[in-house]
Formats: structure tokens, sequence, C-alpha cells
């Protein structure tokens, strides 16, 4: 008994390089970025003075720091919702044992290649498919789809679908594949029971699968979201860096890194806009998770 | 689960029910079929394309492969962009970085499931919250810090960072309370190896399935991020293989399609080699990493 107390002070040792790393890498940067969105510090100068909320003030004044957020929340909803349908459809038909599906495991694993691509490449590759002498337009213009090419880069509806598409081809196979784990480990007596009573597909679905497999849809919401807010690499790539045509695919991200590399180097501004998105976000993931999860334990406190 | 209403239905409309069965099953199959070919096409494209020469390229699409691989090559290497370096580059802080997420997820997760101590559970719900707060957006306070101590445009800056990896701590968490047995820290205990010993040559080697399959995704991750780079490498001999394609779009390769689409297609055949060797510990792990309550 003695020994087994002792032993476990030996915990401290075996999580002490994670405290070290967190403290050093993640808060203290969490925290020096907070300071810095109260100060006009140049990478210039290499210094600066505190102006209290002044470029907060400013950010909320600019128009394009709301069209980034626009933007960015506008691109992650029109991409996670496809997202999660396609994954719950395809999650129903691979998990339903009277459909039958042959190679549940290679569909999936092909759905998912997407996700591991380098996203630099990736918006390098979706900027050459379509640009003005592109694979794209030779099939478009050959096929007689459009008479003449198109330039789409320059075109803001395109490039914003094109963002909106590339995540969600990017995204969908993983949401399917958590989506799918979540509906196999559901019992099939479950299901049995629910026929016996009488229920149709539809509310088996409605009141078995969706309640079940809600902490997996959470997880999925939230990690999405937090991702989602932060997009930068292909929309950076895809056109010039700027977020164009007319501020179109501008992001959050674009937005700060377009401060950090101004000419003089305004990471104090650059700071306060991750500070802004920092705080929207996390009060955001907090909130869904904590109303969702809220429900879910009142439901099976019920049940 | 449409099919559960066979159970009550009679024998001749049991017949029209599988012909309807048959109708859906085919109509899914197509639509797998097309969801596949989207998932395909651009990166068979750009590997097709990586063969073909400028004027090939603009005569018209095609899904063979040619024959100017070596010759677009020549073109990459000719307009100074140094591959290899850049390959070399990204597969050190890559490997660099599995290693060290690996080994210090793994101490601390095994350190919360193993020891009972003072401000474990405050630890462990903290490890959670940071899943779900985004610390990228600190880059600019990151970026200032690590000038400060000297390691921008240093490797240290991008690999140190996983030392604590909230993310990968719960993962390890997870597989190692599916994977632990008490009874052989104690006889470990008994024939008189230290704590630190009984994780090195008990515990790790019990789990190294697990830490393989969070080694993909650290190798993958590190090998992809392109942001963190981005903001903190600044010498064009450090840059990784993602800042090298990012300067793919830059005027000198104009015109070069065969060569862009060739370099492009050098940064994701590694990965799709990889994943076609390892695509089962992928699959699996992705959802091992999720909450499950």
């Amino acid at each position: 008994m003695f020994s087994k107390v002792r032993k476990n002070s030996y915990g401290y040792l075996f999580i002490t390089p994670f405290i070290i790393g967190f403290l050093v890498f993640g808060l203290y940067p969490v925290v020096n970025t907070l300071g810095l969105s109260f100060t006009n510090f140049t990478l210039m100068r290499g210094d600066g003075d505190f102006i209290g909320l002044q470029n907060f003030k400013r950010l909320f004044a600019d128009t394009t720091f709301l069209t980034a957020i626009k933007n960015t929340w506008s691109l992650w909803l029109m991409n996670f919702i496809p997202q999660l349908g396609i994954a719950l459809l395809l999650s129903v038909w691979f998990t339903n044992t009277q459909l039958k599906i042959k190679g549940g495991g290679l569909w999936r694993m092909m759905f998912y290649m997407p996700n591991l691509m380098m996203q630099s490449a990736v918006a390098a590759l979706f900027f050459s498919l379509f640009s003005f002498y592109g694979p794209v337009n030779q099939f478009m213009v050959r096929a007689g789809f459009i008479p003449e090419a198109i330039d789409y880069i320059r075109n803001p509806a395109v490039m914003r679908g094109l963002v909106v598409f590339i995540q969600w081809w990017l995204w969908f196979g993983q949401t399917t594949i958590l989506i799918m784990a979540a509906m196999t480990s559901i019992s099939v007596s479950i299901y049995e029971a629910a026929t016996v009573d009488g229920a149709n597909s539809w509310q088996m679905f409605r009141f078995i699968t969706l309640p079940l497999i809600k902490p997996v849809m959470i997880y999925v919401l939230v990690t999405s979201l937090v991702g989602g807010m932060q997009l930068f690499d292909i929309p950076f790539l895809l056109t010039d860096g700027r977020g164009s045509p007319a501020n179109s695919i501008l992001t959050n991200n674009i937005m700060m890194y377009m401060r950090f590399r101004s000419s003089q180097g305004h990471i104090g501004a650059a700071a306060s806009v991750g500070v802004m998105v920092f705080i929207m976000t996390t009060f955001v993931a907090l909130l869904i998770f904590y109303v969702l999860r809220e429900k879910h334990d009142s439901v099976t406190e019920k049940a | 689960m449409k099919g559960n209403q066979a159970l009550t239905l009679s024998v001749p409309l049991k017949k029209n029910y599988t012909v309807q069965l048959k109708v859906t099953r085919a109509l899914i199959y197509v639509f797998l079929t097309l969801l596949l070919i989207i998932t395909i096409i651009p990166v068979w494209l750009l590997l097709v394309n990586a063969t073909r020469s400028t004027v090939e390229i603009q005569q018209g699409i095609s899904l063979l492969p040619s024959r100017y691989l070596f010759t677009n090559y020549g073109i990459l290497l000719s307009k100074g962009l140094d591959l290899p370096r850049g390959f070399i580059n990204s597969l050190i802080i890559a490997g660099a970085t599995t290693l060290v997420t690996v080994y210090f997820s793994m101490l601390t997760a095994y350190g919360l499931v193993v020891y009972d101590f003072k401000g474990k559970k405050v630890l462990y719900n903290s490890i959670i919250l940071l899943v779900m707060i985004p610390m990228q957006l600190s880059i600019i306070g990151f970026y200032q810090w690590m000038s400060t101590l000297g390691l921008d445009d240093n490797y240290l800056s991008l690999i140190l960072p996983s030392l604590a990896s909230a993310g990968s701590v719960f993962f390890c968490k997870q597989y190692l309370e599916s994977i632990m047995i008490h009874d052989l820290i104690d006889a470990g205990r008994i024939d008189g190896a230290s704590e630190i010993g009984i994780f090195h040559r008990i515990m790790l080697p019990i789990a190294a399935p697990g830490a393989f399959t969070l080694g993909i995704f650290a190798f993958v991750g590190a090998w992809n991020n392109f942001f963190n780079a981005f903001i903190l490498i600044t010498s064009r001999d450090k840059y990784t293989l993602p800042m090298l394609v990012q300067t793919l779009r830059g005027d000198v390769y104009r015109h070069e399609y065969g060569a862009i689409y060739l370099g492009l297609a050098a940064s994701l055949v590694p990965i799709i080699v990889i994943y076609f060797l390892f695509s089962r510990y992928i699959v699996n792990g992705i959802s091992m990493g999720a909450v499950k309550e």
C-alpha cells in the first residue's frame, strides 16, 4: 500500500515533458500573442509600444475583417453540410445488412485518400486544372458545354465554389469513416427490437441511429469548425495569396498573414486578428460542445 | 433497413421487393462509382501530366501517361528547383516530429493511465479542452517568441511543439487503456525494473501497433504542414517540400506545365505509397482518435 502511493508520484515524472512542452510552445505563445495584440509592434522596428485596444478598434472599423469572417464561416458551412450529408448517406448504405454493399472497406479507403494529400500541392493542382489553358477549359469547350474558354481564376463565384469543393473533397472521406465507425458500434439487437415494435427505416434512423452517433457527430462538428476557422492553404495558394478575386476567398488566416508580411511587418495588428478569431472559435466550439452534450446526457438519464 | 419490412410481407410481394432491392443496390453502385471518379481524377490527371510534355498538355486531356518524365525533371533542375533538397528537409522534419510525437505522447498517456496522482483529472480535462482550441491562431506570438529564443528559421521550432500534442496524447490514452495489463507492470516491479524501464521495455513493445498508427498520422501531418514552416522558415536552402511546391506558382514556370505537374507529383507520391502500404492502420486509426463516451 505504502509503495503503491509512492509509485504514484512517478506519474509527475511521466507528464513533465508534456507540461514543459505545453508551457513553452503552447501556452506562452498564446499569452504572447495576446500581449502583442495590445501593441504597435513591427518586425521592422523589432519593438513596439502599448496602444491599448487600438488594434481591435481598427480591426472592427475595417470592412475587410468582416468580409474575412463572413467568408471563413460560409466557406466552412458550405463544405461541412454536404460533407456530413454524404457521410451519413454512405454510412447508412455501408452498414445496411439488407443492401450488402460489397467492398465497403475498399470504397472507404479510396474516399479517404484525398485527405492525406499535401494541401499546398492540391491548391496548385486545381489552379493548373482551372487555368485558362488548363484541362477543365479544354474539356468543357471540346465537349460543347461552353462556347469558349472561361477565365475561372478571375471569377469570384467559381473560386468560392472551388474552395468549397476542394475542402469537401479533402474531408468527406474522413467524416464518413468516423460516422461509419459510430454506426457500426450500435448493437444490431436494438434494430431488431425496433423492427418487432413495427418501426420503419426512417424512424429507426431518426430515433436510434442519430441519437447514438451523436457524440461522434459533435466531435466531427467541433474539430471541423476549429479547422475551418483556420482555413489557409487552399484559398491562399489557389489565387494570389490575397483572397482574390474581389476578396471572395479572403479568410481570417489569410488576413492575419497579410498583416504579418506587410512591408513593416505589423505583428501587433496581425496578433489582434489571431486573438479575435481565437476567441470566436473557442467560444463557438465550447458552446456547441456544451449545449449538445447536456442534451445528450439528459436523454440517456431518462432512458 | 428497408428490408426489415420483408419479415411481415407475403411471398408474391417479397419477389417484388427483391427487384426493388436490386434496383436500389445498382443505383448505389453507380453513385459510389461517380464519387470514386471525383475522388481519383484530379490526382490521376496530376500523375499523368507529370509524364507529358507542355505541348501535349496544351493539346488536350489524356488519361494515359506519356514519356517526358525525365525531360520535365530536367526542366525543373534547370530552373533551379532543388527538389531533392526539399525532399530531404521535409524528411528530416517529418521524421523527427514523428519520433517526438509518438514517444512523448505515449509517455504522457502512460503516466495518465498507470498512476494516480493529484491533478491528474485536471490535466486530462485540459488535454480534451486543448483538442478543441485553435492553438494555431497563436502563431504570431509563437513566431515572435521563437525569434527571441533564436529558434526562428530553425527546424527545432517546427519539431519541439510536438512534445505537447494534445490530440496524440488523447489517442495514446485511448489505446493504452484498451491494451493495458496491470499485472505485467507489477511483475516488472517485482523483477526490480525501474518505472521508466517498465515503460520502455514492457509497455512500448506491447503498444507498438498503436504507436505505429499514430506515427503514420504524425508523419503525414508534418510532411504536409505548410503554414507553420511558411511563417518560421526563411532561408531558401531550408525550404520544405510544401514551400517549394508553392514557388512552382511563380513566373519562372509560367509555361512549363509538365514540370509543374512533376513537382507536385513528387510531393504527393510518397504519401500515396505510404497510404497504400498502411491504409488499414490509417483507416482504423482515424476513428480511434474520436471522442468516445
